[in-house]
Parts: C-alpha cells; structure tokens; sequence
C-alpha cells in the first residue's frame, strides 16, 4: 500500500467534539468528483460557510480540511480534499491522477485481489476473448496470411473475428478466392480451389477447423492459403 | 444434587456440544462447573488478546481443540499494519509446557512461524488437525515439520493464507507411514509441487475426502489424482487446461465419471473454459460450487454451467456472470442458500457487471437464500424491498456497492429505507454490512430492529453522531461493530462506555473519535484494551489530545494491556 494513502489518513491538528452535517453528496453540482480542479474552492468556501459555525476554536480555522495539510496534499499531487471528508475522501482517492489502485476498498481479501489484478493483464488469456470486461484492455493478435504462389502476404488481426466462419469469410474476401474450411461442409470440397492451414507453436503446418477457436487462437502463428489438391 | 457418580454426569455432558450451554452448564454449581471444566475439549477463543494461554490452560486442562483468532476483520482489507500482533507462538508454546493434548488447531488472521509450526508437530504427539485461514508468517519448511512429524495428521487445511514458498519437497515430508489424511487444501500455495510425491500421497490416503490443489498442479495429475481418489467429495482444482482432444483429456471424463461422491468444487485458478464440459457429469449433484478464483471463466460459459448444477446450495462467483446469469442461477438452483457474488474488476467504472436486477432475480427464484455476499455497481430501495420480502430468512447480509457512497440509482435517494427494510423483516439476522448514500436513518432502522444483530460493518455512511449512537443503544446482541470513514465522535464513542464490556470489539477508522476521547474511555474502562494505530510519523511530534485518531480498536480483556505491541500501536 502506498503511503500516500496513509497520508491522506493522517488526523490533521483542526478537530471538533462534534460531527457538523455533511453535504449531501447526491447535489452533484460541487461534487469533487466531477470537478476535481474546483474542489479546492469549494473546500474553502463551504470551511467558511458551514461547519464552523458550530463553535470551533481558531485552531480549526481549516475547518473541515482533516485529512492532512492541504498544501502537502497538492506537493504531492494528491487530489484536493474538501469539507465532506469522508465520502469525498474516498472520491478524491478515486479519481487521482495515477488511479491508483486503493488496497482497501473495495472490501476483498489480498488473495483475490492480486488474483483479479493478474487476470486483467494477462493478454495471454485467450479465454476473456468473449469477456465484455476486457475488450477494452485486449489488443490485437496479427498474424502472417500467405496464399501460394503470391509472394506478398497480408496481416489479419484474429482478435477482430469470432469464429471459423469469421475467419473463412474474412480471408476469402481478403484473396478474392473460396476457400474451404475442414470443419465445414465436406460437399463444399469440390467448389473450393483453396484450403486453409497453419503453422501452430511446435512449427507444425495444421489444418484450419479441428480444435476450438480459442485453442487455435493460442497455438496459431501464422496462415497459408494452399492449393485444395496439395492437401 | 449429585445423585450420580461423575463419570455419569460428565458422560451426560458430552451430548452437551455447544460451548454457549456448557458455559451456562458450568454455572449451575461448583461440582458441575469442575466436572465440566475438566471434561470440556474444544474452546473457541474469538480474540486472541482477551485471554492468556495461561489461563486457557488453568480453565480448561482438557482441552484437545483450540480455535483462535487474532487480528481484527479489517485486516483483510490491508488496514492493520502487518506486524500489529496475533503472534501465536506464546500460545503454543503454553500448551507444549503444560503438555496439553492438543489435538486441533484453527487459527484466523495470526501470525504463524515456521517456528511455531514445528513445535505443533513436535509438541503434540496426537495432533490431528491443522486449519489456517488468512494467516501469514510461514514458508513451506513449517508445512514440512508438519508433514514430517505429525504422524495422525488428518486435515492440512490452508486457506488464503500467505505463504512463503521455498519450493522445499514438503510433500515428499509426508512419511510412507501416513495414510490418515481426510482433508489436504494447498491451493494458495504459489510454487511448484513434487507432483509425483503428491500422486503417491493421495494413492496411499484412501480416507481422502476433500484435497484442493494449488496452481501448480497440471490436468494430467488432476485426471491420475482423480483415479486413485474416486471417493473425494471436495475438490480445489488448479490447473485446467488441456487439449480437448487428447487421451489425457478423455481419461480425465472417465476418471469424473467415477467420481460419484463429489458435492464440492472449487479453484480452477487456471482455465481454459473450452474444457469446462468434463465436469458437466457431475454438476447435477454439486452442492457447493466457488469459481471466485476462476477469472478465466467467461459469463457465458459460467452460465452454461450453472444450469446443470440444480442441486446447489452455495455459490461463490464473480460478476462477470452478470444480471442475466443471475437470472439463471435464480431459475436453476431453488435450493441455494449462500451466495456471494465479487467483483471481477475491481477498479471498474460503470462496468454493469451486476445490480439490483441480478439480486432481485436471486430473490425471486430462491427463497431458502440466507446468507448474501454482493459487490455491485448499483442498487435501489425498491429492489432491497422486494428483496426483503422475498427473502425474510436472511442471516448474514452483507452489500457492497463499489462506488461506496452512490445513492438509489433511480431515485438519487439514500439507501435508508431499503436496508431498513431488510432488517426489519429479518429477524434473525446477525451478521449486516452497508453500503451507499446512507444517513442516520438507517442506524435508526437498525436500532430499532436488527434484535439478533452480532456483526455491523459500516463505510462511508452516517451524519452524525445519533448513527453510532443508535446501534449501540439499540442492538442488544452486538458484539463486533467496525466503522471506517463515518463521521462518528467522542459523543458517540463515550456515551454508553460499559456496552463494550458486552461486546468483542469496536473499530473505528477515518472517524472523529480524538486521542482525547480514547483517553477517557481507557480511563473509564480498564478492562478494555484501547489500541491506537498511527503509521503517521507526523503523529509522533505533536500528541495533541484534540486530534483525531487514524484507527482505533478496542476490546475487552481479562488479561490487561498486551506485551507484543509494535512501536506504532499504543494501548491507552
């Protein structure tokens, strides 16, 4: 955990015995959160207004600026705490530059953290191809497509497509030809010039369509588009 | 009153399990109260600072079962420093010297040493069973020790445990002699694994009922393990990928077919979900089902599963199941009873993984459900209605939404009158946790009517003062209240000082509670431990009584302040 967390933590020398009303944060006009530049304003127009009506001391003329000395938490490039210090602290936290990831919240265990932390990156896992929560994160998995006897190939980012037919589809429009997939419909063998292979991890050259397409997804390495009678 | 000799009243006794009417046995007069003493074999100790093993071992001499806890639950939640306490050797160390036949062990959220854990092989020569859930402190060569010497040993139990890897052959540590095992759980080990040793192991232990592997351990040893142990009724996978079309794979089928008694699964720490199906035969007969660790797992494929598990009765999943998956749950599994739900992206904005509608769904379609665990994006006061109605059978209750303070999505109201609506219909609910936009309402509704309330979590909620205020005038029953980041004070923390003699503990961070305040409590009551934890250096130069305290946890003890306290945390 960071210790800039632990800074935002740190009990600031105003206090008061009472706990003033908060701003209600559902009134989303001043919420930090949506203007994090304008908070320091807010903070000290409503420290003015508000809770210090409640009898502090000069000592509190701070106000409700608890969590640590305001000018340290913009050296440090914190985001500016304002009066609600609670529930704004946790917002700030939130939406701070780095988006730093807070250790304690949400509330999961350490184990299940680092877990969900390393299957996020992993770009390796093929399996969250499907997984609407990591699109955003996946990038692009181009391979080499060559068709015999052209000596300039193309580059085809399987990652775009779905399924075999994507695949098929795809390519066929890419070299204007049909080709035939070994997964597909045997009748169509006789209308297809092309058949489609790949050169998987052991360097082995492999038929398209045997193994499911997320296993084919982790094994492939490049295309070729071979004559239907060299098969 | 003593008609019987005490052999027979002791033997009377034994059908007398829990230790709430043993206690109540022993105060019925002195003779039963020595009869139960020296009869009385397990002992739970939820705080592991408010007694001494000392006294432990004065009470009880009989003691063969000890369950221990030490650091407060938000230590899961990194919010006590690492070396705050929980040290469990002195315990052990207690037992060895006053040569108690301690047979098992359950600790939670301590500190365990290697060192410890070779005394506990060494010291107890009928130890049995060992049982670590959230603790930290040991490396393999403790497990070692373990294995080496404890020659009844029947449960291994690790259970999120930190655990310091040497990649030692503690497996091989095993003897050829042992063959008692029941229960092996290593799945939050993260190094390698002597998986031939582990193979030999689970060949020679034809008891085995529950083994839950780490990461480590590849499909091809699932399918060898699975052979030897068709008997196993709890099974932690950890490695699941292979190629669908190999032998290994169909011999790993006919090796789950075999596997008629199994009614737990768990793990999958590593997934490829195109081999998912081979567990399909045995999911109509599952019961318990955790696939919190299973990241790998898609909604869809997730889904798929849990239909064909019709029998379940807990499920532990992520939300990337979604609202819609809930649905399918809620259609499939009419006996559930526990379901918690965790957040698959835990830094994820507006990610609808699930909301109200999934939980609602769950309520409809579930009406044994007593035990809820939900990370959500949003939630309303209708849905937490409904729920209510539907569900009045809820024990533990626990919401999270992710945005901590985000009121009723459709209303922008606060989430007042929806959780005030769950405890009001369930009446025996014990164990609450809130979330949301939350004001002082919502501790009147509890006051009011949380009767069974033992366990409160609060964050982020509250106006003032009155919030704390009702709960502990109003929850007879409380006996854990922990509280981050609400503004509670000295007026509340002070105005009922001797209802935390009649609790386990408090804690109170990011709060207004000032060092003065704490002062004055731990004056008033001596017999609770007040602790101060500052990892603020700052904190060391100015104590000022007016400033308000970073974390505070008090409890009540019989044995005074502790000795084992680092620098940082103060008892008052």
């Amino acid at each position: 955990m960071g210790r800039a967390s632990a800074k935002d933590y740190s009990p600031s020398s105003s206090s008061s015995s009472s706990s003033p009303s908060l701003v209600d944060s559902s009134k989303h006009k001043n919420h930090p959160q949506n203007h994090p530049q304008t908070s320091l304003s807010f903070a000290s127009s409503v420290c003015r207004n508000s809770s210090c009506n409640s009898g502090c001391s000069s000592s509190t003329r701070r106000g409700r600026i608890r969590r640590g000395d305001l000018n340290t938490d913009l050296r440090l490039g914190l985001s500016i705490v304002s009066p609600d210090a609670q529930k704004d602290n946790w917002i700030d936290l939130s939406v701070s530059k780095q988006r730093e990831q807070r250790q304690d919240w949400p509330p999961i265990k350490s184990l299940l953290r680092t877990t969900l932390a390393v299957a996020g990156k992993a770009d390796t896992n093929v399996n969250n191809v499907h997984n609407n929560n990591s699109d955003r994160r996946r990038a692009s998995l181009f391979v080499k497509v060559y068709m015999e006897g052209v000596p300039i190939g193309r580059k085809l980012d399987l990652l775009a497509l779905h399924n075999y037919d994507d695949l098929i589809s795809t390519l066929a429009h890419m070299f204007a030809t049909s080709i035939i997939c070994p997964a597909g419909d045997r009748a169509d063998h006789a209308k297809s010039l092309h058949v489609l292979t790949y050169e998987d991890r052991e360097g082995d050259w492999m038929m398209v369509g045997d193994v499911p397409w997320e296993m084919f997804m982790t094994t492939v390495k490049r295309l070729k588009i071979t004559r239907a009678d060299r098969c | 009153m003593n008609y019987f000799p005490d052999e027979v009243i002791e033997h009377v006794f034994d059908f007398v399990t829990s230790n709430k009417d043993r206690n109540t046995i022993s105060l019925v007069c002195k003779s039963w109260y020595r009869i139960e003493k020296f009869s009385r074999q397990r002992v739970f100790i939820g705080n592991c600072y408010a007694i001494s093993p000392e006294r432990l071992i004065g009470r009880f001499p009989g003691v063969k079962s000890l369950t221990l806890k030490g650091k407060p639950h938000f230590a899961d939640f990194n919010l006590v420093p690492h070396d705050w306490g929980g040290f469990v050797y002195p315990w052990i160390e207690a037992l060895a010297r006053s040569r108690v036949n301690l047979e098992e062990l359950r600790m939670k959220r301590m500190v365990v040493t290697d060192d410890a854990l070779e005394l506990i092989s060494r010291a107890f020569v009928n130890f049995k069973t060992l049982v670590l859930v959230s603790c930290e402190g040991f490396t393999t060569d403790g497990l070692a020790a373990i294995a080496a010497n404890c020659r009844f040993l029947r449960e291994l139990d690790l259970q999120e445990n930190e655990v310091e890897d040497h990649r030692g052959q503690w497996l091989n540590c095993f003897p050829e002699s042992c063959t008692s095992l029941v229960s092996l759980n290593f799945a939050c080990l993260k190094g390698d694994i002597n998986l031939a040793a582990l193979e030999r192991l689970v060949a020679r232990s034809p008891n085995l009922k529950s083994l839950k592997l780490s990461r480590a351990v590849p499909l091809d040893t699932l399918q060898k393990i699975l052979v030897r142990a068709p008997q196993l009724v709890d099974l932690g996978v950890g490695s699941f990928v292979h190629d669908p079309e190999s032998e290994t794979y169909s011999k790993l089928l006919t090796a789950i077919e075999k596997c008629k008694s199994m009614r737990s699964l768990s793990g999958f720490l590593e997934v490829a979900a195109y081999c998912l199906p081979a567990i399909y035969p045995i999911c109509s007969s599952l019961t318990s089902l955790n696939l919190s660790y299973a990241p790998g797992i898609p909604g869809s494929e997730l889904t798929k599963l849990i239909r064909q598990c019709r029998k379940l009765q807990r499920l532990w999943i992520l939300d990337c199941i979604g609202d819609k998956g809930l649905g399918v749950v809620a259609s499939s599994c009419k006996d559930l009873q526990e379901l918690r739900v965790f957040p698959s992206d835990p830094y994820g904005v507006g990610n609808a993984a699930v909301t109200e509608e999934g939980l609602v769904a769950i309520s409809k379609g579930c009406p044994k459900l007593n035990s809820l665990l939900y990370f959500c994006q949003q939630m309303t006061n209708a849905a937490l209605q409904t729920v209510a109605q539907n569900c009045p059978n809820f024990i533990r209750f626990r919401l999270c939404i992710l945005d901590p303070t985000k009121p009723d999505s459709s209303t922008d109201q606060p989430l007042d009158e929806g959780f005030g609506a769950i405890v009001q219909s369930c009446k025996g609910l014990r164990r609450l946790s809130l979330s949301g936009l939350l004001t002082d309402q919502v501790f009147s509704f509890i006051g009011k009517f949380a009767e069974q309330l033992e366990m409160l979590s609060i964050a982020f909620a509250g106006n003032s003062d009155k919030g704390m205020l009702y709960v502990l005038t109003g929850c007879k029953k409380i006996r854990k209240l922990e509280i981050r980041d609400c503004p509670f004070g000295n007026i509340a923390l002070l105005t009922d000082v001797g209802k935390y003699e009649t609790m386990r503990s408090l804690w109170m961070s990011s709060c207004d509670v000032t060092l003065g305040g704490c002062k004055t409590l731990a004056k008033k009551m001596p017999r609770l431990n007040v602790e101060i934890i500052n990892e603020n250096e700052e904190m060391e130069e100015c104590i000022d009584d007016r400033q308000k305290v970073e974390k505070m946890y008090l409890y009540r003890t019989l044995v005074g302040p502790r000795k084992d306290a680092p620098e940082h945390v103060w008892t008052l």
